[in-house]
């Protein structure tokens, strides 16, 4: 936590090393559970890149703190939830002519794992990211997204069951 | 399942692409730290700040950011933006956009790539951007973005000014002189008013199918055409060549080429009434051309986009953010040389404009933070084939997936 707040502080005085290893060291992190929650390569380094920039924008504001990896971490999930609303809201179509097919889903990542996720609406995906890939507590979840703490606590119990029911026992 | 193993799966897959994304991404983040302009903090002696200050402004005069922060600081561009991109190969803030070029309109995806729909004249899009409504002479056709058509109906005169509604259901259009709809599957296709001014209808913003037009004598009408009922009109604002709805439905703007014109409407479904309110006159610098305003895609502020004339054969633009509950405009950029096409990104975070004699689009931060991106080579990029010949085109709508 104290080498992030020294990369903060740095990065604000202009150092350009304190911002490349301040995204060296998140957007591993971001860029995966932007995919895990929109299943779409494009989409994904979109929003990773999204959520750099508005670090990168926000930089003299931020309060030096509060940890920089939830601020990030916050934003992408966000909008990661807003794209795959909006993605199912396309699908839905545009009328009475509106019956394009859906794109299949982008299965390069373990296709049993991402099939399973994709079962979960987005905002279970999300909580599920955050909890196991990211590794937040649900009360830190429960900050992040603006829900209740017991709210966060079901949709990982349902999440946690519906990918068990979708993904075969390991051998 | 097992947390552990979910934790593993999640972490251990590998992600398609992941490199070559943490590597466009790292020159993306590094460019914008560089361009970005440090709020100054008082921890520094004020002769320090003072050459800070120099050294920024010195910096920022010579980097495609500093470009454009100097136009905020007073001055004015001179026949385009510096250090534009070359091509487009990328569409600043997402979504898609349909440009009308003399070959047709063209759909451009996010990433750059472009599409020619065929020879139609003027685009519509759906509200999600799943089909284009495009006219050809007499006929009307709904198409896929990839410019499969769906279906084509024919009038007896040439048709103009296609608008889809924001339900989805209906395409409103001109034949001659004739208001039309059409039901968004081609069915139905019937007038709603006859004899009106050539001024492009503009549905209401809600799921009601209500079309505000302007009638042959130029008065304001606003009609249900699934009823085929007229429901209000109010005389109209003098020279009014365009019609938007705010994005709620209050307001309505009426612009003539010099002067912009607000007016409140009340919209009751129970009761069936529309209710007109007086037109109200925009402040605006006098002598000003107005060449374009719309509402932002999410509150009442109107982007402007006004000409001034100069000392010079070329005029000045400029592009001002107003509130039509009055306070002074905010000048959000201005050049020397004339801007056309204004256009709000879906999520409402940039504007669109064209610069035909820079050959150039400039995409603008709406807000107070954010950088002016510009490209170059627009022309050519929609005259394949033909590029010295190629004419400026016309940007006909963002659409949809704003990011």
């Amino acid at each position: 936590m104290g080498t992030e707040r020294k990369l903060v502080r740095e990065a604000q005085r202009g150092s350009r090393a304190a911002i490349a290893d301040l995204y060296e060291a998140h957007w591993p992190g971001a860029h995966r559970a932007a995919y895990l929650v929109v299943h779409d390569a494009a989409a994904a380094e979109d929003i990773a890149q999204d959520a750099f920039l508005a670090a990168v924008d926000n930089l003299d504001r931020f309060d030096r703190r509060r940890p920089f990896a939830p601020w990030l971490h916050r934003i992408v999930v966000n909008r990661a939830i807003d794209w795959a609303r909006r993605e199912a809201l396309r699908r839905k179509g545009d009328g009475p002519i509106a019956e394009s097919p859906a794109p299949a889903p982008r299965q390069e990542v373990g296709e049993e794992l991402m099939a399973a996720l994709g079962q979960l609406p987005p905002e279970q995906r999300a909580v599920v990211v955050l909890r196991y890939l990211l590794d937040y507590t649900p009360g830190e979840i429960a900050r992040m997204l603006e829900l209740r703490r017991g709210t966060v606590n079901s949709r990982l119990r349902r999440g946690l069951d519906r990918l068990g029911d979708l993904i075969e026992v390991e051998g | 399942m097992n947390e552990d193993r979910l934790r593993r799966l999640l972490r251990d897959e590998p992600l398609p692409g992941a490199a070559d994304a943490e590597r466009r991404g790292r020159g993306v983040i590094e460019r914008a730290y560089a361009e970005r302009v440090p709020i100054d903090r008082p921890v520094l002696p004020r002769l320090a700040l003072a050459l800070a200050a120099v050294t920024l402004l010195a910096g920022l005069v010579l980097s495609p950011a500093g470009a454009a922060v100097r136009d905020w600081i007073g001055d004015t561009f001179d026949g385009g933006v510096p250090n534009a991109r070359p091509a487009l190969d990328e569409l600043p803030g997402g979504g898609q956009l349909l440009v009308q070029s003399s070959d047709g309109p063209w759909v451009v995806q996010a990433d750059g790539s472009r599409r020619l729909l065929g020879r139609y004249g003027e685009a519509t899009w759906s509200p999600r951007g799943l089909f284009v409504g495009a006219t050809a002479g007499r006929t009307l056709s709904a198409l896929e973005p990839d410019g499969t058509p769906r279906w084509a109906i024919s009038a007896g005169s040439a048709i103009d000014d296609p608008r889809w509604s924001p339900s989805g259901f209906r395409i409103a259009y001109r034949a001659g002189r004739n208001l039309r709809v059409v039901d968004a599957d081609g069915d139905d296709d019937r007038v709603v008013d006859t004899g009106i001014s050539p001024v492009p209808a503009a549905w209401f913003p809600s799921g009601l199918h209500l079309l505000a037009y302007l009638d042959g004598g130029a008065r304001l009408r606003i009609a249900d055409p699934d009823a085929d009922k007229a429901m209000a009109s109010a005389e109209g604002s003098p020279g009014t060549v365009e019609l938007a709805w705010a994005p709620d439905g209050s307001l309505l703007l009426e612009r003539s080429p010099d002067a912009l014109w607000v007016r409140e409407v009340s919209a009751s479904k129970l009761v069936g009434r529309i209710g007109i309110g007086t037109a109200r006159r925009i402040p605006l610098p006098t002598g000003a051309e107005v060449g374009a305003a719309a509402f932002s895609p999410h509150n009442e502020t109107i982007a402007v986009l006004l000409l001034r004339r100069s000392d010079t054969a070329t005029p000045r633009s400029e592009v001002l953010l107003v509130d039509p509950a009055g306070g002074p405009p905010r000048r959000l950029f201005a050049v020397s040389g004339r801007l056309s096409d204004l256009v709000w990104s879906p999520d409402g975070s940039r504007l669109l404009l064209s610069w035909p004699d820079a050959d150039q689009w400039l995409f603008l931060p709406a807000g107070r933070t954010g950088r002016i991106l510009a490209i170059d080579g627009i022309a050519s990029a929609f005259a394949p084939g033909e590029p010295a010949l190629a004419s400026f085109p016309r940007i006909a709508g963002w659409c949809c997936s704003g990011r």
